[in-house]
């Protein structure tokens, strides 16, 4: 596929979504408005932004990427007018702003590259340490910093400046930086982690004092979990970084190990903690709680069953009905108006995304940028998969965003880096 | 390396896979019922805000239809332009009640298929009718009206029915209450109000509430002692002054506490115009449990009445309850003692005297029609059951016309036609007595069959019976029906 082909399928999805905002005002009876040509060249603006971008200090890149993003973020944005148009003016700010940041970060990288990412990797690691911790701060006070209370989980930091103030996830942007920082590290050391000397029974396994970063990661999502009250970031976090161990060493043992871990944690978890009961309530039986933890799983379930085959047709369903519809389940509410058919070219999309970062991954040849890949690609299928299952009912629902779909800035800046740092890997291969 | 990648990967992919059968069979599969499900507000949503069709009364005259809503140009709201005299048949659609009635039992007719969806616009395609259908009923609204008028205010119920037909003429249950208030979604309170109120206005008398049928019961014993030949109307029976009830200490006593007229013994015909419980106590241990239970059930008692909707079944003990209970078989040969039975279940006895014997099954709805008037389906008559002989049936029927010409039920006479009649005064536990007139007219040919119950005396207290009371309240019905002057 050539980069032409690439800029006509933006143009596509840029099309796509301010016919999408046409259709939503007619089907509820407003006449068009200046919105659908706002959004054609917030659209345009965005993705061809991007697509100059790769062009100039990418232009090796593979062209699946960004089309893929684009498709999803159209579709996204649609819902999220259709359910609040003042909600859709916001987030086409944050499109420009996060297509702005890929842009420049393929700038920034455009000497050096991912070597960046190796050199400075324990920086990375304390920024992202800091990052996390900073929605702990004081939730009051003058410090122009502070956390923020949202549904009763410490995810949120407010930026308040006399001229300016804004509120980011500063967990969506870690997701990255710990991938970045965990290539790196375990690029050097993949090695000496995949020794496995020890041996308990008839197992290898490897040296205790190598599983520290584990039982590091572990205490880390652990924080998240107790301190920010934030299953989905906890859950992502762990299993990404077992993951990338695993990738590294190619050792079963770490996923052993890890879900060991994880089942012991996840026990405590239960035990101690009532949103995480009222999670595990709310997906064993919705509609036994319905007046309480299950209402949210349920008005999805009535939503998506609602959507049939060939679904509502877009404005004409209800979604507003489900809580959380513009961000945690952005699913459910396209679904119900897109039926089936839109579920499944949903799916595939992500699928299609997923298959095409692991295949940078799989052609890189470099350690370092091939594990950076592989890494970004897991974590970009582990967190669609997981709000889906929670949506679908698959899994407890833990609270995170659907990647380009959701309403929210952090989410959306981070995917978009996600997609930008995958084209870099992707270009540097061909260099 | 790759080889862990891969795995991963595939990991990934393969929980994909699983995403995609489980939203197949949450939006396939279980789609239906969670789009019935009745805690999804898309339900009643769709329910409420949409056009529903109309629902008539046998001469066109709307008994419910959707207006727009004045405060949303796109939705409707439903109007019921009788208020409160049709809510136990024709019953409301609303947000927060379950339905009740013919909204209920005919909404998937009423309601509009319109929904919007890709298969609508197939449906439209293939020239299928989406609008929502009309249903006209047998009811009549002046004899609605007039019935609920001659009720007066009284607790208590009137069935009227086409006894050739089944076809449900008139449908009271007092006290009543209006639908209106209860449509919207600030309804719960004025819902909760009339739950609690003693009165029971919620409660359809006409079918879901069962009393005594005291003395209109011996319409049964007598067929029951007709058909199993072992009496004419003129049979002759001895006239005690009380009736030594076998195995017990207790009688039977009649009304006025003498005896059924003045000779020593007295016609069968003479006992009925009486209302003679002597005579009918004797008759019922004559005729014996197995017989009389039989006969009753034939009428309906112990059924599933087909109607529109499950009514309350009308009760009589087993046979084999009788058995070492001779004193208790003699009470319920004149309609006391466990017998239960519904307004709708008496109407349907004096119709199927009047209609030779035959009972057809009673029905509210005529036909169900699309918007354009076309009939889309029309109830046909059906026979519930040949309940009596003819010739028992006339014979009965003949009795009856004298109860109204010079016997008990006197006060539903009508100058320009022979009206049939039988009169109960049935005892109750507590409180007066429930007073009772089941009849029909014209004698000879009768268009219409009645039940009539007002409880607990009514009005008239300590001092009322069912001729006294029940009868003129079944006269004004029927000379509204027929057209002449009560």
């Amino acid at each position: 596929m050539t980069r032409r082909a690439e800029s006509v399928l933006l143009g596509s999805s840029a099309a796509l979504a301010a016919f999408g905002v046409a259709l939503v005002e007619l089907s509820q009876g407003q006449h068009i408005s200046a919105e659908v040509g706002l959004t054609f060249f917030v659209f345009v603006a965005a993705f061809g932004g991007v697509h100059l971008a790769i062009r100039s200090w990418a232009n090796l890149a593979g062209t699946a990427l960004l089309p893929l993003a684009s498709i999803l973020t159209a579709t996204g944005f649609v819902e999220i007018y259709r359910l609040d148009p003042d909600l859709a003016s916001r987030q086409r700010w944050w499109l420009l702003i996060s297509a702005i940041l890929a842009s420049g970060l393929l700038f920034g990288l455009k000497k050096s590259g991912t070597d960046l990412v190796r050199r400075y990797r324990y920086l990375i690691l304390v920024s992202s340490v800091v990052l996390l911790l900073l929605p702990l701060l004081p939730t009051t006070g003058e410090f122009p910093i502070r956390g923020r209370l949202v549904n009763g989980s410490r995810l949120w930091v407010l930026l308040d400046l006399d001229f300016f103030s804004i509120q980011f996830q500063p967990g969506e942007i870690v997701k990255l930086l710990i991938v970045g920082f965990l290539a790196s590290f375990l690029a050097e050391r993949r090695v000496a982690l995949a020794m496995m000397t020890r041996r308990i029974g008839r197992w290898n396994v490897p040296e205790p004092r190598q599983l520290l970063p584990v039982v590091i990661a572990w205490l880390l999502s652990f924080v998240v979990l107790v301190y920010q009250r934030d299953l989905g970031a906890s859950l992502l976090l762990f299993a990404t970084f077992v993951a990338m161990l695993y990738m590294a060493t190619g050792r079963v043992a770490y996923l052993g190990v890890g879900a060991g871990f994880f089942a012991v944690g996840g026990t405590i978890a239960w035990r101690t903690f009532s949103h995480v009961q009222s999670r595990m309530e709310a997906w064993l039986a919705p509609f036994d709680h319905y007046d309480t933890t299950g209402y949210q799983i349920a008005q999805g379930l009535f939503a998506m069953g609602s959507g049939s085959l060939s679904g509502s047709g877009i404005g004409l369903g209800r979604p507003d009905l489900i809580p959380f519809a513009s961000t945690d389940f952005i699913f459910a509410a396209v679904v119900e108006e897109l039926g089936l058919a839109g579920s499944v070219v949903i799916m595939s999309v992500y699928a299609l995304l997923v298959a095409v970062s692991f295949g940078i991954a799989l052609r890189s040849r470099d350690i370092f940028r091939k594990l950076f890949a592989a890494g970004l690609a897991f974590t970009l299928g582990l967190q669609a998969f997981l709000i889906l299952a929670g949506v679908l009912r698959l899994l407890p629902l833990t609270g995170i965003t659907l990647p380009f779909m959701s309403y929210g800035g952090s989410s959306l800046i981070s995917n978009f880096l996600l997609v930008a740092m995958l084209a870099r890997i992707s270009h540097e291969e061909k260099v | 390396m790759n080889g862990p990648i891969r795995r991963l990967a595939f990991a990934i992919l393969v929980g994909f896979i699983l995403l995609l059968l489980n939203v197949t069979y949450i939006q396939v599969l279980r789609g239906p019922t969670y789009r019935a499900d009745e805690r999804n507000p898309r339900v009643l949503i769709a329910k409420t805000s949409k056009e529903r069709g109309l629902v008539v009364d046998r001469n066109g005259e709307v008994l419910a239809r959707s207006v727009a809503d004045p405060t949303d140009q796109s939705a409707f709201v439903r109007e019921y332009p009788f208020g409160d005299a049709f809510v136990h048949s024709v019953g409301f659609s609303s947000l927060l009640f379950a339905d009740r009635g013919i909204e209920d039992t005919y909404t998937e007719q009423l309601r509009s298929k319109q929904d919007l969806t890709i298969s609508d616009i197939v449906s439209a395609l293939l020239d299928r009718d989406l609008r929502p259908q009309n249903v006209i009923t047998t009811l009549d609204s002046g004899l609605q009206l007039a019935a609920i008028n001659a009720l007066n205010n009284q607790a208590g119920s009137i069935v009227a029915l086409n006894p050739r037909t089944g076809e449900i003429l008139a449908y009271v249950s007092l006290p009543s209450y209006n639908p209106t208030p209860l449509l919207g979604s600030t309804s719960g309170p004025i819902g909760d109000a009339l739950d609690a109120d003693p009165a029971e206005p919620l409660l359809n008398r006409a079918d879901s509430e069962t009393y005594a049928p005291g003395s209109t019961f011996k319409i049964i014993t007598t067929v029951a002692a007709l058909d199993a030949g072992l009496s004419t109307p003129a049979t002759a029976y001895e006239n005690p002054i009380e009736l030594a009830l076998p195995g017990s200490t207790s009688v039977i006593r009649n009304v006025g506490l003498g005896r059924c007229g003045s000779g020593s013994e007295v016609t069968l015909a003479e006992a009925f115009r009486r209302s003679c419980n002597t005579i009918f106590g004797q008759l019922a241990l004559d005729v014996g449990a197995p017989q009389l239970v039989v006969t009753a059930q034939a009428f309906g008692f112990n059924q599933d009445i087909p109607f529109e909707w499950s009514v309350l079944n009308s009760v009589i003990p087993p046979a084999s309850s009788f058995s070492d209970d001779q004193a208790g078989l003699a009470q319920t040969g004149i309609g006391q003692r466990d017998l239960q039975a519904t307004p709708l279940q008496m109407a349907l006895v004096a119709a199927g005297i009047g209609n030779h014997g035959t009972v057809m099954a009673p029905y509210l709805v005529a036909s169900v029609a699309d918007s354009d008037g076309n009939v889309i389906t029309a109830t046909e008559p059906t026979i519930f059951s040949q309940a009596a002989t003819a010739s028992s049936a006339a014979e009965v029927a003949a009795m009856m016309v004298d109860v109204v010409a010079s016997g008990t039920g006197t006060n539903a006479q009508i100058s320009s036609v022979t009206v049939a009649g039988k009169t109960g005064t049935a005892e109750t536990e507590v409180g007066a007595p429930h007073l009772w007139f089941v009849g029909f007219a014209p004698a000879e040919n009768p268009t219409i069959a009645i039940a009539v119950i007002v409880e607990s005396g009514g009005l008239s207290s300590e001092g009322g019976s069912g001729g006294s009371v029940a009868a003129p309240i079944a006269r004004q019905v029927i000379a509204q029906w027929l057209g002449v002057s009560p």
